[in-house]
């Protein structure tokens, strides 16, 4: 093995000493520079693979949501290279640049490393570093500086709701919500909204489901607002570029801007910001008008298509009408119909997978969907599948019924008519709630009952979603914040306990069944022993609820009649065995894990997917290698291309054109548009767009080293001839405020976007000092982002802010 | 022995750098923009938003195209620089004096300099980690998304790449210079 002596020094001996064992009580946080000299020596180390032995285990990437397949090399201890695993369907023999990156998350020397609680003002980020135990009972009893869960619920007569648990996305994401659940919360906030909630809900109200699409055997793919070769890298999509350019598939890019994506597509339709659904409603005139439509799959399959077909005519949404609003040409947008058709079923309009942008969303996205069925490439090869999910068995959480916990902390409206949204937050409360709804409607006091403290897991909402000034206010109204994490992060900042979750390549997480064309079970297997002091999360809770479980069960005897009543019937032992929060995690996850396997495939397909780090029934027989980039996973006759015979799971079993219930909510039951959505921005601002990138996965990755190396910080686009207009030349410090806030980015004056709009990454920007190499590095979009919430589910709308931009 | 060689479909790429990563962990490359053994060339865009010239945009993954006339060979004056049994232009580190004649005699601009040991350094299609340990595919080959990459020996036959080079047009950089680059990009 090859490594420089100082990585080695710092895993094996002196300077891990240093950092941890220098780690005394006031120095973690509060000492940060001398920290920061450690940290600036250590960012500059290599791995480099050797020919001596080496262990491999089979792992899943965490670096960004999809899951990839990973084989991780060993030599003496560490981790030197991480290859993909050929052997998952879904990842398909692939690692991105954040994938093969994951090892310097791994060895980040900014980690979090210990147990801390707060010593300083809230938001300060000053710690002391504890143990575990001290930890967990700071979490139950408080300290000087914050109250405990026994205080406030003591104080709150056991309304378990007056704490708010928050994720973010990720495989223990399950094991946190099994303590949430036992907990006895009813708030529970997670990425939903700030994610793809407007999408899957979109298109789960109108086809049943969200699917996924064939795009390995599309011949026809229009992807808009879609920036798949940029936007987190994704195995579902890798396929697509490898056929377009006239190679098997045509590609449409629909985007304002010129994205990679663009540069891989046939054809590019520039689009103004947040007028899709003009576009979609102009390919479906196109279509009905033009008789492309797959009438006899829509005589078996929709439900409502004379009132939608009636609403697309007498509105006019003519190709014409809609290149007013879109600014793309309607002799374009009558070729992309045609061709669509003439392609169809073997058609795509990519159904998207980010954030919302405009507050149309959801009926953008139920237009497209339905668009999709006008030409019946749903549920079959080269459309819009469904797939099939292998079953896993069982892993029994805990609910207990608190008598005096608050139903969740929504609000209907004191009076509302049929026809207009019930609740204050949005028309329709998603599971994962409305976090900008909740957010402000917290700090206006429009609580219905006290929430005093937040459980925050691998979620970062201070750099996560609009208008942070906000974010930072809730965090510190909060009495109560404990966060689990690895890395300080700027919504660690604010937290009383921090909590150091190991990295994915120190745990084993929670197996998991993955649907699609090509099914299959998957697990991440722990690849080393945790560094430092850190744990995975099923550990955590473990420890956490040992703590909590027996004192908060005394709260719950004294306020809780139906506990009471339970206690004089079955005795205190019974009933407590029914409140007892440690039961989830009192399991290893790999036993956990190979319970749920074996119970279902046997022992020896547990073994198995231990071993290779995937499994599905005959993968011995059909998994075979064709080439050197080539897998087969399954034969072709054996891929669930079609698996609902034309039945979708909505309510009528149809493709849902008129929703009359959401027209009781004050929503359009039919997509429809409005003059209200019309692109517009003022003479001397800019619409501000965001987006994501190919090297980083929003703020979870802000502070890899070889990343960074990649990016070392966000850059505003603006269109070469404003910039010059304005004399701002390329690297130049620009000030972008709205009407929330402001920050400084460099300038890259660029003809990849329109005059009137600018653009930069998200991720950038971090406040947190801890983090020695995100620290105030590039601009920060949620400083500036305004909080605008889409009125269905309640999602943050990402793109309906104009800036000003200033060279500073 | 064998005379490796890499074919590239280059359309695929998008220009996501896993293969820049992975050679950097696989074989230990420095950090830093400017030290790599691998890259991906652009094009720039052409043209007036919205009238872009999509075609104008192009990437191209680049590196050491292993040369069997290699330039950077031919004025090493210690030859550090020097062509191994499998046909990979390699560099000697331990004979390497600095002299920096190859960086610029290397018309692909293939080249830099390693500040640890103060030599030069470049592609050598992981011969001292994956090909040392008998693999049969280099970093940036199996790690890419798209699959733009096919590695192999193009003196057999029977190799995926000779099949490839058969059935596929393809065209070398700078072939005018008549270096005989071993990197192949598929058209």
């Amino acid at each position: 093995m090859e490594i420089e002596i100082s990585r080695r020094k710092f895993l094996q001996g002196t300077v891990a000493l240093s950092i941890i064992g220098g780690a005394t009580a006031s120095s973690l946080f509060a000492n940060g520079h001398s920290t920061q000299k450690v940290t600036g020596k250590l960012t500059n180390l290599n791995t480099k693979t050797s020919t001596t032995n080496s262990n491999s285990v089979a792992t899943l990437c965490e670096m960004c949501v999809n899951k990839c397949a990973a084989i991780a090399r060993v030599e003496d201890g560490m981790i030197t290279k991480l290859d993909p695993n050929p052997m998952f369907p879904k990842s398909k023999n692939m690692l991105c640049a954040r994938g093969n990156a994951g090892i310097q998350a791994l060895y980040d020397p900014d980690r979090l490393k210990k147990p801390m609680i707060r010593i300083g003002k809230k938001g300060e980020g000053k710690f002391k570093a504890v143990t575990w135990d001290e930890a967990y009972e700071a979490i139950l009893n408080g300290t000087k500086d914050f109250p405990g869960l026994a205080k406030i619920l003591e104080e709150e007569e056991d309304n378990r709701s007056s704490m708010l648990f928050c994720a973010g996305e990720g495989m223990a994401e399950h094991t946190f919500k099994q303590f949430y659940g036992a907990f006895g919360s009813t708030n529970w906030l997670n990425h939903g909204s700030i994610c793809l909630q407007t999408v899957t809900s979109g298109y789960g109200v109108t086809l049943g489901a969200y699917p996924q699409a064939d795009l390995d055997n599309a011949e026809y793919i229009v992807m808009a607002g879609a920036n798949r070769a940029e936007a987190i890298v994704t195995p579902d999509t890798m396929t697509a570029f490898k056929r377009t350019k006239g190679r098997g598939a045509k590609l449409i890019c629909v985007d304002p801007r010129f994205t990679n994506t663009a540069a891989k597509a046939d054809k590019w339709l520039a689009i103004n910001p947040g007028t899709d659904l003009a576009f979609v409603l102009a390919l479906s005139y196109v279509t009905i008008t033009e008789d492309l439509q797959n009438q006899e799959y829509i005589d078996t399959n929709f439900n409502g298509y004379e009132e939608y077909k009636n609403n697309i005519l007498s509105n006019e949404y003519t190709p014409q009408w809609a290149e007013k609003i879109t600014g793309i040409k309607a002799s374009d947008i009558y070729k992309v119909a045609r061709e669509f058709a003439a392609a169809a079923p073997k058609a795509v309009y990519y159904p998207g997978r980010r954030s919302t942008f405009a507050k149309n969303d959801f009926q953008l996205r139920r237009a497209m969907a339905i668009f999709q069925g006008l030409h019946g490439a749903i549920d079959c090869k080269g459309g819009l599948i469904f797939g099939s999910k292998l079953k896993l068995g069982k892993h029994e959480g805990l609910e207990p019924l608190y008598a005096q916990a608050e139903a969740r902390a929504i609000k209907k409206k004191a009076k509302y008519e049929k026809g207009e949204t019930p609740y204050d937050d949005c028309a329709i409360i998603p599971g994962g709630g409305s976090w900008l709804s909740f957010r402000n409607r917290y700090l206006e006091d429009k609580m219905p009952y006290k929430v005093r403290g937040m459980f925050c897991y691998k979620h970062n909402p201070m750099m996560n979603m609009p208008n942070n000034k906000k974010t930072a206010e809730m965090l510190k109204k909060m009495e109560l914040v404990v966060c689990i994490d690895t890395m300080p992060s700027d919504t660690v900042m604010y937290a009383d306990v921090v909590l150091p979750e190991c990295t994915y390549l120190e745990r084993t997480d929670p197996v998991k069944t993955f649907g699609g064309v090509e099914p299959s079970i998957a697990q991440r297997n722990k690849v080393i022993d945790p560094l430092y002091e850190t744990k995975p999360v099923i550990d955590i809770m473990r420890g956490l609820t040992n703590k909590i479980s027996k004192p908060l069960f005394e709260i719950t005897k004294k306020y809780d009649e139906d506990v009471q009543e339970a206690i004089t019937e079955d005795g205190l032992e019974n009933t407590y065995a029914e409140f007892d929060i440690t039961l989830p995690f009192k399991q290893s996850q790999e036993e956990i894990n190979h319970h749920m396997v074996a119970s279902v495939y046997g022992e020896e397909a547990a073994k198995e997917l231990h071993h290779n780090g995937v499994f599905y029934p005959n993968i011995k027989k059909y998994y075979k290698q064709l080439g050197a980039n080539e897998f087969q996973y399954y034969p072709e006759k054996k891929k669930s291309y079609r698996v609902r015979d034309g039945k979708l799971k909505t309510s009528s079993g149809k493709v849902e054109c008129n929703i009359k219930s959401l027209a009781k909510k004050g929503i359009d039951s039919m997509p429809k548009w409005r003059d209200e959505y019309n692109f517009n921005v003022p003479k001397g601002k800019f619409k501000l767009l965001t987006g994501r990138h190919a090297q980083f996965t929003q703020s979870g990755t802000s502070n890899n080293a070889m990343l960074r190396d990649l990016l070392p910080e966000n850059y505003i686009w603006i269109n070469k001839r404003i910039a010059a207009q304005k004399s701002i030349k390329f690297g130049d410090m620009i000030e972008v405020s709205s009407n929330v806030g402001s920050t400084r980015i460099k300038a890259y004056p660029t003809e990849k976007i329109a005059p009137n709009q600018v653009f930069f990454i998200h991720g950038f920007g971090e406040e947190s000092h801890e983090l020695g190499l995100a620290y105030r590095s590039g601009g920060n979009d949620n400083a500036v982002i305004e909080d605008v919430v889409e009125p269905v589910y309640g999602a943050a709308a990402m793109h309906e802010t104009n800036v000003e931009i200033r060279k500073v | 022995m064998a005379r490796y060689g890499m074919a590239l479909d280059y359309k695929n790429c998008i220009n996501c750098k896993a293969c820049e990563t992975a050679c950097k962990e696989e074989n230990g490359i420095l950090r830093g923009a400017d030290k790599h053994r691998i890259w991906v060339g652009i094009t720039e865009l052409k043209g007036q938003y919205p009238f872009l010239d999509i075609v104008s945009n192009t990437f191209y993954p680049s590196q050491c195209q292993h040369c069997d006339d290699a330039p950077c060979e031919d004025v090493c004056p210690t030859t550090a620089t020097y062509t191994d049994e499998n046909g990979v232009v390699r560099v000697d580190s331990d004979k390497c004096i600095l002299c920096s004649y190859c960086i610029e005699a290397c018309p692909y601009d293939a080249r830099y300099v390693d500040d640890r040991t103060m030599t030069v350094d470049k592609c050598n299609f992981c011969a001292e980690t994956r090909i040392a340990r008998g693999e049969t595919t280099t970093a940036c080959q199996n790690t890419c998304p798209t699959k733009v990459r096919l590695f192999g020996d193009l003196d057999d036959p029977n190799s995926e790449i000779s099949e490839v080079l058969r059935t596929r047009e393809h065209f070398s950089l700078k072939s005018h210079l008549g270096t005989n680059p071993k990197l192949f990009y598929l058209t």
